[in-house]
């Protein structure tokens, strides 16, 4: 167990308060100035069902949910044996060892003894000292959680008293009611004795937000969304601050309407985006193509979950891939992006506003469960930024062709209310001034041509696309490929591995869609070549495997969980030949 | 008039077809309103109407079947100084559009919703539509419709539209001056308009409206209840005219956002350090 570093986790039912503790923790965290990120393991229901929220946090940057427990706060019975259980690693979690301390009720007794330090606290006790309402005693567990590990208690006032800003009594009752729980763990139990190096304090946002505020940064100006996990954490984002950043949100009746009127914004010269999970945007797919067709811009924000059909709505994979690449008939210029953490999803998205702009075409910014629900920290953010709208035509231009024929395969764009520029745009295959070609004369010439000059984009896009990002990979005898949320296990594995002397390094593929020529170069005279993802096929690897005729060797997860680092280091090991397999029966 | 129209691309619908004369009432209507070409968008669906745009010398845009009105809603919201058509036919707004069509009257955005209602699907050859009268012998009706026909008017009345209006492709001024109205009308317009297919529809043909429409006159176009009574009045009388028209503030009156102007004109939020302390 690292000193300058701690895993928590708080267990219970839905309904106990789980997750709002856990984020009352991470921001603690964050405002003392050590890096946490956090993990959301919960199920598809409102009340009842068991769920856990862990935070890790450190001195140093956290890149995942980590390996191993320290602390536990758990709110029932079911919590204390689940999570101290060796037999159970709950999502590839592990449960409390022998140095860690189990925080709970002192009236919950009927748990089976293991190697771990019991600290039963009267957490129900001493909350209805202060309130009626039994999530009080949450807030006890989480001073006491506080004392176990050595913040400072004033932190966790602060957050508490933000959090229940709105409500003065309730806030202090709840201060006072953390306090005790602080004081009596340090009166009947020992302290982690936790050494941190704490820096200025951190930023605290999830990927879902983080894609929100990236759009915002890039221009948004209407946000059209149906809800839909974990596609919302940005929908509701984006309307709790629809007044601050003067963006328009809506949630129409489907999302078919969603992106239609989205579509119809960026045509009128809005910044507009839409966003959805894969059954959602399965019903957008054929409006993606539209915007091909008719060269308007939009930003797609696809954040998966695990399918088929409704598949696991409160999980996480990286499965939609396929259908991300293959929305809508018909072949036609797109760009795909894959954050693979909160600050790539900042960035990725305002560059991809500007993008869908410039070339007139959709672009997607992929997440998923994991990356979009989960929050991280940040030391800050570049602000700067230039919204560039791309080529627009001059009012009053002669002889104004909405499609002209070009090199780049982008023509300048006319707005309505411009004057002069008066054209049709049409789902139909048309000719430079937008007139369908399909209906009076059939001209398979201006067909061609028009495929060529929207095609073209991609080209004109990949000249400008920057290096793939790399991690540990000069002297790398083995690569691993990954892309999305995966990035930051694959790189602690990386880490482990590392410290073992095996010379492994990554790839990220950020650009998902066009590929990067540069992967080639890289994947090139190495040992081997494994691919990490989130699915059960490895669609990202077959794609690369064509592209570039290579054959790597795939690790993949589908069980609804992400990764974990040091499951993952532990597989590499075993794959190539250092390390042999441990079949439990 | 000629301002309207595209020079370049003659419409290609058959000759008689009743689309022609909703081409001449937008035409008409625009320029008796004097809204410069520039600022009208025309937004389309699928099918033999939706080629409208196409015909215009305005902005147009000719998009999915059925899937117009979130197109144009999209339009509107982004630049509500912009005077916004969504053109469709029968097939593509009352099948696939149905929600849609529903829910932007619910909303009440400020757009013009003109349907050639001509009760078959015209550009697939002949099958038989939501508003196809029982009977009707298609394609795809070999034996007779049998199901009952949508009522464009009750229905846009039920979802709470504030402007619901019938015209008919045989009385072209008396669709002009209703395609007038719809656009002056602050709020959804509705206006259905009774559109013989010359090729697939040979029996709601001119002849057979031309003795059957009455001009709806001295109606309380404010009573709901009146207004529901003559949409459901159907058969040797069929009324055409003003069904109903309210005032009531539109989406983009009401909305925290929009109601601070066209959002086109409205300054991107820039974001600064300051916003950033929210997360800390």
């Amino acid at each position: 167990m690292k000193q300058n570093e701690v895993i928590i986790r708080v267990a219970g039912a839905a309904g106990d308060g789980v997750q709002s503790a856990g984020e009352i923790l991470i921001r603690t965290f964050a405002r003392s100035g050590l890096y946490a990120t956090s993990y959301n393991y919960y199920q598809d229901i409102i009340r009842g069902g068991e769920s856990w929220y862990q935070v890790r946090a450190s001195d140093e940057k956290v890149k995942n949910q980590g390996d191993g427990l320290d602390v536990l706060i758990a709110l029932n019975l079911d919590g204390v044996e689940r999570h101290t259980n060796p037999e159970i690693n709950e999502g590839g979690a592990s449960p409390l060892g022998k140095d860690g301390v189990a925080i709970f009720d002192s009236s919950i007794k009927n748990y089976t003894k293991r190697e771990t330090n019991y600290c039963p606290i009267p957490l129900s006790d001493i909350a209805s000292k202060y309130s009626k309402n039994p999530l009080l005693k949450n807030t006890v567990g989480l001073g006491a959680a506080i004392a176990a590990i050595g913040i400072d208690f004033d932190i966790l006032a602060g957050v508490i008293r933000d959090q229940f800003g709105k409500k003065g009594d309730i806030a202090e009752a709840n201060v006072k009611a953390a306090k005790e729980g602080y004081d009596y763990y340090l009166a009947n139990y020992k302290p982690l004795g936790k050494k941190f190096k704490y820096g200025k304090k951190k930023y605290m946002l999830s990927g879902g937000m983080s894609v929100a505020l990236g759009a915002v940064a890039g221009g948004l100006k209407m946000y059209v969304a149906y809800p839909m996990t974990p596609a919302s954490s940005a929908l509701h984002f984006l309307a709790q601050h629809a007044k601050k950043y003067g963006v328009f949100v809506k949630i129409p009746e489907d999302e078919i309407s969603a992106i239609n009127t989205t579509i119809g914004a960026n045509y009128a010269g809005v910044r507009a985006m839409t966003g959805s999970s894969g059954g959602g945007f399965a019903l957008m797919t054929e409006a993606v193509g539209l915007a091909g067709m008719t060269e308007v811009p939009i930003v797609i924000y696809e954040a998966q979950r695990p399918g088929p059909s409704t598949g696991l709505p409160t999980k996480t994979e990286q499965g939609d891939l396929n259908q991300v690449l293959g929305a809508s008939q018909g072949d036609f210029p797109r760009i795909v992006f894959a954050p693979g953490d909160i600050e790539e999803a900042f960035y990725i998205t305002r560059e991809a506003m500007n993008l869908a702009e410039k070339y007139q075409t959709p672009v997607f910014v992929m997440s998923d469960l994991y990356l979009a629900e989960h929050y991280d920290t940040l030391d800050g953010l570049d602000l700067n930024f230039k919204i560039d709208n791309g080529e627009r035509a001059k009012d009053n231009e002669e002889d104004y062709k909405r499609y002209l024929i070009t090199d780049t395969g982008i023509s300048p764009r006319a707005i309505p209310g411009q004057a002069g520029l008066m054209h049709n745009e049409d789902s139909d295959e048309h000719n430079e001034y937008g007139d369908v070609v399909s209906d009076a004369i059939t001209n398979p010439i201006d067909r061609i041509k028009m495929m060529q000059k929207r095609m073209r984009k991609l080209d004109t896009y990949i000249e400008e696309m920057p290096p793939t990002p790399t991690y540990k990979i000069s002297d790398a005898e083995y690569v691993i490929i990954q892309w999305g949320s995966t990035k930051g296990a694959v790189e602690e594995a990386i880490d482990i591995l590392r410290s073992k002397g095996i010379k492994i390094g990554a790839i990220e593929v950020k650009n998902v869609f066009p590929l990067n020529p540069d992967i080639g170069s890289l994947l090139k005279n190495r040992k081997k070549i494994f691919a990490v993802e989130n699915n059960y096929s490895g669609q990202l690897s077959k794609y690369i495997a064509a592209q570039f005729l290579i054959k790597p060797e795939l690790i993949t997860k589908y069980d609804g969980e992400a990764f974990y680092p040091g499951a993952l280091a532990n597989e590499i090991e075993i794959r190539i030949g250092k390390k042999k397999e441990v079949i439990k029966e | 008039m000629n301002d309207y129209k595209n020079k370049r691309v003659p419409p290609d619908w058959c000759p008689g077809c009743g689309n022609f004369a909703q081409l001449s009432a937008i035409t008409m209507a625009l320029a008796e309103l004097k809204i410069d070409p520039k600022d009208v968008v025309v937004a389309s669906g699928i099918g033999c109407s939706s080629n409208m745009p196409e015909f215009l010398n305005t902005y147009g845009y000719h998009g999915l079947h059925g899937r117009l009105l979130p197109f144009a809603s999209g339009v509107k919201w982004a630049n509500s100084k912009l005077t916004v058509i969504a053109y469709g036919g029968d097939g593509d707004g009352f099948f696939e559009g149905t929600q849609h069509f529903f829910h932007t009257a619910k909303r009440n955005v400020d757009i013009t919703y003109m349907v050639s209602d001509n009760q078959v699907f015209g550009l697939t050859t002949g099958q038989a539509s939501p508003t196809a009268p029982i009977g009707l012998r298609t394609k795809t009706t070999p034996d007779g419709n049998i199901e009952t026909p949508f009522n464009p008017i009750t229905f846009a009345l039920n979802a709470g539209a504030t402007f619901v209006a019938r015209g008919f492709s045989g009385d072209i001024k008396h669709l002009k001056e209703l395609t007038v109205k719809a656009i002056k009308h602050k709020g959804f317009s509705f206006i259905d308009v009774l559109s013989p297919c010359v090729t697939w529809n040979k029996e709601n043909s001119y002849e057979y409206f031309r003795p059957r429409v009455y001009h709806l006159e001295g109606n309380d176009v404010t009573n709901f209840d009146q207004a529901y009574k003559l949409g459901l009045e159907w058969g040797d009388k069929i009324p055409i005219g003003v069904f109903y028209e309210v005032e009531r503030p539109t989406y983009e009156d009401l909305d925290e956002v929009l109601k601070d102007g066209p959002l086109i004109d409205q300054k991107i939020h820039q974001l600064t350090e300051d916003d950033l302390e929210e997360f800390a």
